[in-house]
């Protein structure tokens, strides 16, 4: 579903990314880790078009990514803080994101998506200025569920949530895998990542150096080949 | 529709809210500062209409045995009819005046006698409906749209639109209607109540300045969105529109103002008054012959009353010394006009770059408050001033008295102005290519700068 091939980044004369070649399968969870800087975000970035690689190939779904949103009809997107709009509420933000991609649902149909993304039914129409990180999150997720995508990339969505918080996080991760859903996380969270994740990858400076399958590795592990390898 | 989400959105902010309020509030004041406008006007002119037959009757009992004296004191008035559109685009109908009244004695002497104006007033002008459009709907338009992008990005929902979009560009555009339909909406309402308020007649007046008004709004809208289409932050974008404003609206018509000044000076509104007042004076100090010699040669059919007999003083002659005045001043005084013709002619090319500028012009122009208007008055005037010139001095030649003349016909004359064509091409052909160049540079800047965040 997801293929890099050779792909790189270049700001100026600094390697954001060089060479990346990774293949995450329909169904599968994929969570890059790494340090701050070390390529994770540039990798998702080029996968959502919204910048250009330097070099290399990135594919969804075999589709050139990024070529005049060619492949956004496919993808979705939660990042670190789901920003929306403050002035309208959960609800209405579903419904606008929703119809920006092009999907039209019902009342009804927006209120089961916030349901099923874990928003109680007395928040959907509050403002969201009024809303956590956590409960902007779960609008996040109805948004992707709502637009139908193949793949759901997301940008550290655990970071800053309590436990419980990222408990159901990772359940509702769980459930999108279930229902065939590709999930790429960037992520800092090495057991999130276990949990979660069927594969594992280590980035530094750009580079894909380590990747892993979690069937064959413990969070124990992982940790310390995180901290050798880093 | 996604628009009814946009629109929510949009109405919701403070931005928004307050905007819209400002500018109705200012629209409807402009129409009641129109409407006292032409309450002052319409009252100047009825009293001038109550007046002109007292001040006769009053002069007659005074001076009716010697109408040579009578004319000396009689003034005859023209009053500048106005529109009601008048009201939208004051222009400098309140510095020139309604009504200008006159005798039949020298011209120049009497053609610039005006109302005092409290020059304080000239520094800020009038707040009629022509300039809420051209300053106040421009200021709107920057304060809705100088964050269109900017701020979907540094509040962070740039990120999550572009991912959740096929077209950014499109999305902008969206947005820019949500922008652009309130105040088209607030532009129709300030015009329906005008219409209803002054009793604007619509196909004629109102429609004309609607156009233009709506076409001068598509400009501003235009000139955002290529600024828009920089990518530049909302700083930036608010600074570089406000300084645009600043110079399209306020200092580059204020430098063709100044420019069309320099380079057409003009020492002949100094010298006609005293060639006008030595070409009249003099003459106290010479042979009446030749005074009345140098009358007859601009008259020659009422050479027939020949010359003057008597010692000392007769009206005859003072009333060829007047002629005089005017005929001594009268190359000075169509240099002057030629000029003031020639400033407005160059000001109306070079507003053709200047589009607030082009649009006041224009404003004026259908209002029929414009320096073309005045100077058509004037010369109304001036062929009026003749007329009843040519009328009375016959009758103080043969020296007669008041009773010989029905007064009765000497009501107030009205000048209407010309029925005005309206040029819709060369109108808003400025406008038009200046929307067309703004959204060609928006198409331009937004293939690169909407496809990458």
């Amino acid at each position: 579903m997801l293929e890099a091939r050779n792909l790189s980044k270049k700001y100026g004369n600094t390697d954001a990314l060089q060479d990346l070649n990774l293949k995450v399968g329909q169904g599968e969870v994929y969570c890059l880790l790494g340090q701050n800087g070390a390529g994770k975000t540039t990798t998702i970035n080029i996968f959502l078009g919204l910048i250009s690689p330097s070099g290399g190939t990135a594919l969804i779904d075999g589709v050139e990514a990024g070529r005049k949103g060619r492949t956004n009809h496919l993808i979705a997107y939660i990042p670190e803080v789901v920003q929306l709009y403050g002035n309208m509420s959960g609800l209405e933000n579903l419904d606008f994101f929703s119809r920006l991609s092009g999907h039209k649902h019902s009342q009804q149909q927006l209120g089961s998506l916030l349901l099923k993304a874990g928003l109680k039914e007395e928040e959907h129409r509050k403002k969201l200025s009024f809303y956590s990180k956590g409960m902007r999150q779960k609008v996040g997720i109805a948004i992707a569920l709502s637009k139908e995508a193949k793949v759901i990339f997301m940008d550290e969505p655990t970071s800053g949530l309590d436990p419980k918080a990222t408990n159901e996080f990772t359940v509702i991760c769980k459930e999108l895998a279930n229902e065939n859903k590709t999930i790429f996380m960037a992520t800092h969270d090495i057991f999130n990542a276990v949990n979660v994740g069927d594969k594992i990858g280590i980035m530094k400076e750009g580079r894909l150096i380590q990747s892993s399958d979690t069937t064959t590795i413990n969070a124990h592990e992982l940790q310390e080949l995180y901290l050798k390898t880093i | 529709m996604m628009y009814r989400l946009l629109f929510r959105q949009f109405l919701r902010t403070q931005a928004c809210q307050l905007g819209l309020l400002l500018g109705l509030f200012v629209g409807i004041a402009s129409l009641f500062v129109g409407q006292q406008f032409l309450k002052k006007q319409d009252r100047i002119a009825l009293e001038v209409e109550e007046k002109q037959q007292e001040h006769i009757e009053r002069n007659i009992k005074y001076h009716g045995d010697d109408l040579g004296l009578l004319l000396y004191y009689l003034k005859f008035s023209i009053v500048n009819d106005q529109e009601p559109i008048a009201a939208l685009s004051i222009g400098q109908k309140d510095l020139n005046p309604t009504v200008q009244s006159v005798n039949i004695m020298t011209l120049e002497g009497q053609r610039y006698d005006t109302d005092l104006v409290n020059p304080n007033k000239l520094l800020y002008g009038n707040l009629d409906l022509g300039f809420v459009i051209i300053y106040i709907f421009p200021l709107l338009i920057i304060a809705f749209t100088y964050n269109l992008r900017s701020e979907e990005e540094e509040t962070g929902t740039w990120k999550m639109v572009s991912v959740m979009t096929r077209s950014n560009l499109k999305f902008l555009l969206s947005k820019l209607l949500v922008r652009f339909t309130p105040l088209a909406i607030l532009m129709i309402v300030l015009f329906a109540l005008a219409g209803w308020f002054l009793k604007i007649p619509f196909a004629s007046q109102l429609f004309p300045f609607f156009v233009i008004s709506f076409f001068y709004l598509l400009f501003w809208f235009s000139l955002s969105f290529w600024v828009v289409s920089l990518k530049l932050s909302s700083n930036f974008n608010s600074l570089l529109l406000l300084t645009t404003w600043l110079g399209l609206v306020v200092l580059i018509p204020s430098m063709v103002n100044s420019y069309v000044a320099n380079r057409f000076p003009m020492p002949e509104a100094f010298t006609t008054i005293i060639n006008q007042r030595d070409g009249y004076h003099t003459k106290w100090d010479i042979e009446k012959r030749g005074t009345v010699e140098e009358f007859y040669e601009d008259y020659p059919q009422l050479a027939h009353y020949g010359f003057p007999t008597e010692e000392g003083f007769t009206w005859h002659w003072y009333y060829a010394m007047q002629h005089l005045g005017d005929v001594e001043s009268s190359e000075q005084s169509r240099l002057m006009v030629q000029k003031i013709e020639q400033r407005d002619a160059v000001s109306k090319e070079l507003a053709w770059f200047i589009p607030s500028m082009h649009v006041q012009l224009i404003f004026n122009d259908i209002a029929g408050t414009s320096l073309n208007h005045h100077l058509r008055f004037l010369k109304y005037i001036k062929s009026f001033h003749e007329d009843i010139r040519l009328y009375f001095y016959p009758k103080v030649f043969e020296k007669l008295t008041a009773e010989s003349i029905d007064w009765k016909r000497f009501e107030p004359f009205h000048f209407k102005g010309e029925k005005r064509s309206f040029d819709w091409s060369k109108t808003l052909l400025p406008l038009f290519i200046g929307i067309i160049v703004f959204i060609g540079l928006s198409a331009f800047g937004a293939r690169q700068s909407f496809s990458e965040i």
